[in-house]
């Protein structure tokens, strides 16, 4: 008996037993469905964070200072700026303060309350912040030097506040301190609140009149690229290390890479465990068919003798019993597909708010282990079908 | 010679108190053509012996030629061709497959022969045709009558061109009418040159052979040829 014609039979006995058919491969939809729809959730995670990192900028490191003394702090500033543009030019593209505070930002009759990030950098903040300019200029090294009251802003406060209008030249209020606007960012955080968008920059030596001391606490210092981190990580620390004693203060450095990688490999074990506990449901299913199948072969005693008494073999019977059990749990896994499809998408735009699709690789090896699954759990009845004797099998009612 | 059978006894629970001797000893030869009734009451062994033959049961002690191989020497898949190419078989009960419909019953045994498509096609609508149902291929068992039923696995077994037709109390379960039919199939398919063994306990079904059988516990008590067989 070739396999086309087993393959026949298998869908006439699926389809006379369609509820029952349906029942069996519930356990398989249930399962394809988890085991697609908890990866791809742990992956669009993955994206979100991914992206998120990608926007704050890839490739910093972070620098916390605590000095004793408010002109250390001020001196350290010189120190590291140059040592960071000079001597480590190859290794570093460039360095900035990078406290932040918040408060309300007002212009004209519009104020924003408390939702926008206030930074406090220099000329190169944009560059370790991956902000890029849209119009007008950026901080510039004489605004620092000075202390000008100026300051760059992010899409959302141009949204928010101007409008249409031009917000160049405009001076707008940040609790009361008043900021001549010299440029604008473009979008990098799809100008919503409390984004990235909802930020502006001002010269850290405004630091007095915001956040009330003269002290620098923390710096961004960005590399070149990903592969120099480590070096830059190295030279930063004995730098630091030789300038800042015990008696003077305390510093943290932090590679934000790192942070991004244990991230990510959080999230990627934080999936697997997931889908080996959704492959348990697969695993359910199985039982769940070799349940019915077993229930399947005491039920069709008789025309399994009836088979075997017109020359049925054991290996025709065999086959036709696995190819029953394996499409049961193919056409299971390919619904749970579907199911895992549609719900992959739903969550992706409900939680991310991207279109999300399960990856290739979950999608293949969760059909496939469903089939394995019938056919491993299809084997057990299989065999015991194949194994009656004719007559014995006759006999029965 | 088609069928030997040297001192054959089936017996179920051999050395325990409730030992069966359902064959005790038996020898037989049936030739070529033949038309064989087996004939006895209810546990004389005769549907045991039916089984033997058509391969369905082995002998607990004995030997069995079947065209003069040893079937205690086969395997299950020498037996299980056996049975699909030498063996027809004719069910008191008809054991059809209540899923599959007539054209798909009679065309079962032909697929597990591995015969192409479009032969089994000529053989099924052949077959149909000897029994008078063409026009009926479409319909499943509970669709038909239990006379019609039985001449779908008439043509069943005839489509397979087995050379030997066992029929168990073919016509058990059917009215005489009906009964009267069938055994005129049978006769016609022996006159085309099947050899039949017929089952049954009615001296009346069994006078339609030219050769009767007669089993009684176990034993052959009587074995005769021609008119005066009953």
């Amino acid at each position: 008996m070739n396999l086309l014609q087993s393959f026949k039979m298998a869908v006439a006995t699926i389809r006379i037993n369609k509820v029952r058919s349906f029942l069996t491969m519930l356990g398989i939809i249930i399962g394809v469905t988890s085991v697609i729809g908890l990866v791809s959730v742990m992956q669009g995670y993955n994206a979100d964070i991914t992206q998120y990192y990608e926007k704050m900028g890839v490739n910093k490191i972070s620098v916390s200072l605590t000095m004793y003394n408010f002109s250390d702090s001020v001196k350290m500033y010189d120190k590291l700026y140059e040592y960071v543009n000079k001597d480590l030019s190859g290794l570093a593209s460039g360095v900035s303060p990078a406290m932040k505070t918040s408060g309300t930002i007002q212009y004209g009759s519009g104020t924003i309350e408390d939702t926008s990030t206030v930074y406090l950098g220099n000329e190169q903040f944009s560059l370790c912040n991956n902000y890029d300019l849209k119009e007008g200029r950026d901080i510039s090294y004489m605004d620092v030097q000075s202390a000008n009251h100026v300051c760059v802003i992010g899409s959302y406060i141009v949204q928010e506040l101007f409008g249409y209008k031009n917000p160049i030249g405009e001076t707008i209020y940040f609790n009361s301190l008043p900021l001549k606007v010299v440029g604008v960012y473009y979008q990098k955080d799809g100008t919503t609140e409390s984004s990235m968008d909802d930020a502006i920059v001002m010269p850290y030596t405004l630091n007095k009149e915001v956040l009330g001391t003269v002290a620098v606490s923390a710096y961004t210092v960005k590399s070149v690229d990903a592969t120099s981190m480590t070096a830059l990580y190295t030279k930063l620390n004995a730098f630091l290390d030789a300038k800042i004693d015990d008696t003077m203060g305390k510093f943290k450095l932090t590679n934000e890479n790192t942070e991004m990688e244990a991230s990510d490999d959080e999230t990627a074990s934080l999936s697997l465990v997931l889908g080996a506990v959704a492959s348990i449901a697969l695993l359910v299913g199985g039982i769940g068919i070799m349940n019915i199948m077993l229930v399947t072969v005491t039920e069709r005693t008789r025309e399994i003798g009836i088979r075997k008494a017109i020359g049925a073999t054991r290996k025709a019977i065999i086959t036709q019993f696995l190819i029953e059990s394996g499409m049961l749990s193919a056409l299971g896994g390919i619904i749970g597909i579907i199911f895992g499809f549609i719900i992959t998408l739903i969550v992706g735009k409900a939680m991310y708010d991207m279109i999300l699709l399960p990856m290739a690789w979950i999608t293949c090896a969760s059909f496939a282990f469903s089939i394995a699954i019938g056919i491993g759990f299809g084997l057990y009845p299989a065999i015991k079908a194949s194994g009656l004797q004719p007559v014995v099998a006759l006999r029965a009612d | 010679m088609l069928i030997r059978v040297k001192d054959v006894y089936k017996i179920y629970n051999e050395g325990h108190e409730n030992e069966v001797r359902a064959l005790d000893g038996v020898s037989l030869n049936i030739d070529y053509g033949e038309y064989v009734a087996i004939i006895g009451s209810s546990g004389s062994g005769k549907s045991t012996f039916m089984n033997i033959l058509g391969c369905l049961d082995v002998p607990t002690r004995g030997e069995y030629f079947l065209e003069d191989v040893n079937v205690k020497e086969l395997t299950d898949a020498d037996l299980s061709r056996i049975r699909s190419l030498k063996v027809g078989f004719i069910f008191q009960g008809y054991n059809l497959i209540s899923t599959l419909n007539a054209y798909e019953n009679i065309e079962l045994p032909l697929i597990y022969q591995n015969i192409p498509a479009h032969k089994r096609r000529d053989a099924v609508f052949e077959a149909l045709e000897r029994v008078g149902l063409k026009e009926r291929y479409l319909h499943f068992p509970s669709q038909l009558s239990g006379g019609q039923q039985q001449r779908i696995a008439i043509a069943r077994a005839i489509a397979t061109r087995a050379p030997i037709m066992m029929a168990d109390e073919p016509t058990g379960a059917l009215d005489s009418k009906t009964g009267i039919q069938i055994m005129e199939t049978l006769e016609e398919l022996n006159k085309s040159g099947s050899t039949i063994i017929l089952i049954t306990h009615d001296n009346g079904i069994a006078a339609k052979a030219k050769r009767v059988v007669r089993l009684s516990d176990g034993h052959i008590i009587s074995d005769s040829r021609g008119e005066t067989a009953v």
